[in-house]
């Protein structure tokens, strides 16, 4: 600490701040535009000048180092005469309207107030620049009001890593420029809108809620897109959405935002929404279904709605048995909603066929880390991995799209730490521009990759043997199956260089601890979990698990996908991963539940057996073994491998009921339709890829009669005990639960891992991660560290296997499948904000400049692509993104534009994923 | 390949270094030569960028949109950074110039001396506007910043040559001067 005097008094302040910031933590106000407490000094707008005793002239408070001594005047009369005159100045260019709150406060406009200047007569008396000149539909930019801060374009280079931004020309023509001076999207603008919250005037707005006024409340909450887990503030007026704006406390994302999380929020009000229960006709009238013509709608009853689907389900459930019945429940719905699901499940129907969307996405990570740690889940927090990490290692993930606040963290480590940064994926992703070195390997090669950079590993004993010897075992055996992955052998398979293969395996040696991240692809082939555990291989060989900095972290897709497997959305497993082959937790539940009377046998007792996984149960819907479906918030008619099947599938069922918020694809082969509500509308909690578990708060009432889904499944699950007049008494029996929050006391109740999480101390400002044992207990940011869950790591060997479909002669082109920035899974939500859909209005497939010319392609064009199993169409995308021979295109869009009509349901043997990443197709011009 | 019927909407990509590589004057073999010769040779120089700029200004003759694009590429700088410089420097231009160039002095000294008139006047003679180039290419008309001699002014600078104390009676003669070369041949 160090004394200096500002104004006549004295304060001790730290060393090594800049006397702005010092200042500003004292409570003293200095004005100030271009600076910002997340940027970096820039030191030009001259408003922040003070006085300090011995320097001649003022000098920018925002670039001066405090020094001890120091004597500082902030606000003399000279001061407040210069200012002014800084003012004016700046206000020749400038024109706009008066008022400081425009949506947005103009801080601009607020200083003018302060020091007197007379903005209506000596602003510029009309616009020199077009008002709202580029046509993107998310910001909104009016050079008029541009006071040249460069706020915008220090927040664009060094938080979101995307460096749109920048000065062009010169004195009174200076101006700011997107690229090369294009429209922002020509310029590669990722629309995350920072630049926009860091802007100081009126220059640069949020279009989409430009003239919306100003919000009557704001609720903080979780968003509701990807598994990042940022929070926000839903801002309210007359009930309704009317914009997002980031919350400084938000725990994963601070200040920052994606364009989903801060602009698709419209399909909250959107007219689809579903507002009443509907069943079809033939429900109300003889009960005979005709498999050929379904039956109109009919809007119904909460009541009539719930009887239909309890007494359909009782009526399977005693025809056949419960296990005839299967259950999706929903990553898309919070942890409440998941365990009732589960309950539901098990206590009320009796079947463990409960299963969600994780099967698609990281089932073959919770498989793999299961048996290589213990423990399936992302092992470090993003925020331990950008303060500690020294490499960064990407493969399968296109980070900065599909999780792109962590994908602009991962950007701010390699700026501001010089982290170095490796990127695998047989596509050019963008986040590659960030790496040290790019490895394009052919699409599933994986194991093969990864085994050679550790033959290399080994071969020059850059390993971490003290690592190995003390905390894992099965080495020895692992080892030998090295021996085949010479860097030779693993150029001709994965086509990577064996120059390229050394220097990557060296620079993972020498930059420790070194963090893995991975996604679909990794997860999604039929090698998905030989995959996992090769990566879980090479994380302990280096030492690398159980450290800051470290670890193992795949990046779960959906906002609660990591939460719906912890509540035991899954066939084989009790919420907290409590197996059900285990007499020990099969007891518990049973007693819990009530699900075993006293009185020995009981009709209701849990099954020791496990279930079957979602890619199991829908095919069985064919044979009839399953004979209905309850499905809450998912659409496997889009996301399902080779829906045409699935179409078939679902067409056999008895019975499918729907929880939904619109009326997908799937709602076509659904025989009653529930409405349930989005995240705006109800209380819950969301458990976010780092295992943070965070709360959902209710800011607008449901639409409709929609109710939210809690309350649609305990009405259900009562419903049916009432109809099976089955007596259910005990503390964790029931289902007459008040609110949310009482859900959770259950769960903490019988889930370990969740027993210190309570709304009390998540309303308190805690964040999370499981596990959390106790209610003193802090939680668990990183995992294994001192020793495995399982207690010793496990090396697995792994062995190289061709994908189940490979090109041919038929079928000449590989296809690979993912997601893009502007959509998010299948698309309901996405496709119905308008501003999302826009910029992205449909299926795009990505083709590689020598199979245009090949083919004849030309940008934009109308194609083709078929496989051996359907036909997807989309606009040719010519970008060497991809390579020769690889073509690329996404699921977010139904029908003939669904991807998902060409992937092969080829499964993993042990977590039954598909092979999304991988088949054949052939191009056909139209 | 572009289809110019429908909007590219989706402008995230990185851009396609094969679709840039498509456009003028990149797809001259001869400018393409020259351009990756001078980025090869200055691509790991510290400051390298102000050196390109100046040799890509000088053998090309311009740095137009595409031209910026690809350096950006190569180099790794951001293509606003590389806009910023070229529309700093007067010296930098985007398209073409003619033949011969009459740089305007819009100095101080030579502004109050009458460079406005001198720019009328030999903008009535070739029938264009100062910044345009005439139709057969023969003469650009630009301004230009203080050349630093400030005591002839106004000074007129016609491709490397200075002249002061220029009148606008003196303006028709030199450009007769500038056109003899092209009677000549």
């Amino acid at each position: 600490m160090i004394p200096i005097t500002i104004n006549g008094k004295q304060y001790d302040v730290p060393e090594g701040k800049t006397l702005l910031r010092v200042a500003q933590d004292l409570g003293i106000t200095i004005p100030s535009l271009c600076d910002h407490p997340d940027l970096t000094p820039h030191g030009g707008c001259r408003l922040c000048d003070v006085e300090v005793k011995g320097l001649r002239n003022p000098i920018a408070a925002c670039t001066l180092p405090v020094s001890a001594n120091m004597e500082i005047m902030t606000e003399t009369e000279d001061l407040q005469d210069a200012r002014k005159t800084i003012l004016e100045l700046m206000l020749v260019n400038y024109h706009g309207p008066l008022s400081i709150e425009n949506g947005k406060t103009n801080y601009f406009l607020k200083w003018c107030q302060q020091y007197n200047v007379d903005v209506q007569n000596k602003m510029r008396k009309e616009p020199k620049y077009k008002v709202d000149s580029d046509p993107n539909p998310f910001i909104r930019v009016d050079l008029n009001q541009c006071i040249l801060c460069t706020r915008c374009i220090r927040a664009c280079a060094e938080i979101q890593g995307r460096f749109v931004w920048g000065m062009a020309n010169r004195g009174i023509e200076n101006q700011i420029i997107a690229g090369s001076g294009v429209p922002l999207l020509q310029a590669r603008c990722e629309s995350c809108g920072a630049c926009v919250d860091y802007c100081p005037t009126g220059a640069l707005g949020h279009k989409p809620s430009f003239g919306a006024g100003s919000s009557e409340k704001k609720v903080q909450t979780t968003c509701s897109f990807c598994g990042v887990g940022c929070n926000f503030d839903l801002n309210v007026k007359n009930d309704q959405v009317i914009k997002i704006t980031p919350n400084p406390n938000a725990p994963v994302n601070g200040k920052h935002l994606c364009v989903k999380g801060r602009y698709g929020y419209k399909f909250i009000n959107h007219p689809d929404r579903l507002k009443q229960p509907m069943v079809r006709e033939y429900l109300l009238q003889d009960g005979q279904k005709n498999s050929q013509e379904i039956g109109p709608w009919v809007e119904v009853d909460w009541d009539t709605a719930l009887t239909i689907v309890a007494k359909k389900l009782i009526q399977i459930k005693h025809e056949s048995d419960p296990d005839s019945i299967g259950l999706l429940t929903s990553a898309k719905c919070t942890n409440e909603e998941n365990y009732l699901m589960n309950k539901l499940s098990r206590q009320v129907i009796g079947t463990h066929n409960i299963d969600h969307c994780a099967r698609l996405c990281h089932s073959s990570t919770v498989s793999g880390l299961a048996m290589s740690f213990g423990s399936g889940a992302m092992s470090n927090t993003v925020q331990d991995i950008v303060d500690h990490a020294e490499s960064i290692f990407i493969i399968g993930s296109n980070t900065t799209e599909q999780h792109p606040v962590i994908g602009s963290k991962i950007r701010q480590a390699i700026i501001r730490r010089k982290v170095k940064l490796i990127v695998a994926d047989p596509r050019k992703i963008d986040i590659a521009e960030f790496s040290s070195i790019y490895l394009r390997h052919k699409a599933g090669t994986d194991v093969a990759l990864i085994n050679g950079l550790m033959h290399i590993i080994l071969e020059n004993n850059w390993q971490d043997q003290q690592y190995i010897d003390e905390r894992c075992e099965n080495f020895e055996e692992f080892k030998a199956t090295l021996a085949g992955y010479s860097p030779e052998i693993v150029s001709s398979i994965t086509g990577i260089s064996v120059n390229d293969l050394i220097k990557t395996a060296e620079m993972m040696a020498a930059h420790k601890p070194m963090a893995v991240f991975w996604a679909m692809g990794i997860t999604q082939h039929s090698t998905g979990v030989l995959n996992v555990l090769t990566l879980a291989n090479l994380q302990m060989l280096l030492g690398n698990m159980g450290v800051p900095g470290g670890g193992v972290n795949p990046l779960r897709g959906q906002n609660n996908v990591q939460g719906a497997c912890d509540m035991g959305g899954l066939p084989n497993v009790f919420p907290g991963y409590q197996t059900v082959t285990s007499q020990d937790f099969i007891d518990k539940f049973n007693l819990a539940w009530q699900t075993k009377s006293s009185s020995g046998k009981h009709d209701n007792e849990l099954s020791i057996k496990p279930g079957l996984t979602s890619t199991e149960m829908i095919p069985m819907a064919l044979d009839g073994k399953i004979r209905a479906l309850y499905i809450m918030g998912e659409n496997p008619l889009v996301t399902d491998p080779d829906v045409n099947h699935t179409r078939k599938c679902l067409q056999a069922c008895d019975f499918i009921v729907l929880q939904e918020i619109f009326p997908s694809d799937t709602s076509a082969f659904a025989d009653v339709l529930l409405p349930g509500v989005s995240f705006a509308e109800k209380d819950g909690t969301f458990t976010n890829t780092e295992r943070r578990v965070q709360l959902v708060r209710q800011a607008i009432t449901p639409k409709g009669s929609a109710k939210p889904d809690w309350e649609i499944l305990s009405n259900l699950a009562n419903k049916i005990l009432n109809e099976e007049q089955r007596e259910i008494t005990g503390e964790f029996a029931g289902w007459d639960y008040k609110n949310a929050s009482e859900i959770m006391e259950e769960i903490g109740a019988l889930t370990p891992s969740y027993a210190g999480i309570n709304y009390d101390r998540l309303n308190h400002g805690e964040s999370l991660h499981w596990p959390v044992k106790d209610s003193q207990h802090p939680g668990t940011p990183i995992l294994h560290i001192g020793s495995f869950t399982r207690g010793k790591g496990k090396f697995h060997p792994t062995e190289h296997i061709d994908p189940k479909e490979m090109p041919d002669e038929e079928f000449p082109l590989l296809l690979t499948t993912g997601r893009v920035l502007y959509h998010w899974h299948a698309g309901e939500m996405t496709r119905r904000s308008s501003d999302l859909l826009e910029v992205y209005p449909g299926a795009y497939i990505e083709v590689h400049p020598e199979d245009a010319i090949k083919y004849g392609i030309r940008q934009n064009q109308q194609i083709t692509l078929n496989s051996r199993r359907g036909t997807t169409r989309g606009k040719a995308l010519i970008t060497d993104r991809v390579s020769p021979g690889l073509v690329f295109a996404n699921f977010h869009f139904p029908g003939e534009q669904n991807t998902n009509n060409l992937t092969i349901a080829a499964l993993d043997p042990v977590a039954k994923i598909p092979e999304y990443k991988v088949c054949a197709v052939k191009l056909v011009i139209e | 390949m572009e289809d110019q019927s429908s909007k590219q909407t989706y402008g995230l990509s990185t851009p396609s270094m094969h679709l840039l590589l498509n456009e003028f004057p990149l797809n001259q073999v001869e400018s393409r030569e020259i351009i990756d010769k001078i980025l090869l040779s200055f691509k790991d120089v510290p400051g390298g960028l102000m050196v390109i700029l100046n040799e890509i200004q000088s053998q090309i003759g311009y740095i137009s949109q595409p031209i910026q694009e690809y350096i950006s590429a190569i180099l790794n700088i951001p293509v606003s950074t590389i806009t910023g410089v070229v529309s700093f420097y007067s010296f930098f231009t985007t398209k073409p110039r003619g033949d011969h160039t009459i740089k305007f002095c819009m100095g101080t000294a030579c502004y109050v001396g009458g460079t406005p008139q001198l720019m009328r006047k030999a903008e009535q003679i070739l029938d264009i506007q100062t910044g345009d180039t005439t139709p057969d290419n023969h003469i650009t008309m630009e301004v230009c910043r203080c050349v630093g001699s400030c005591s002839q002014a106004p000074v007129v600078v016609v491709d490397e040559q200075l002249y002061g104390r220029v009148r606008p009676s003196k303006i028709p003669p030199l450009i007769r001067e500038i056109m003899k070369t092209y009677e000549d041949s």
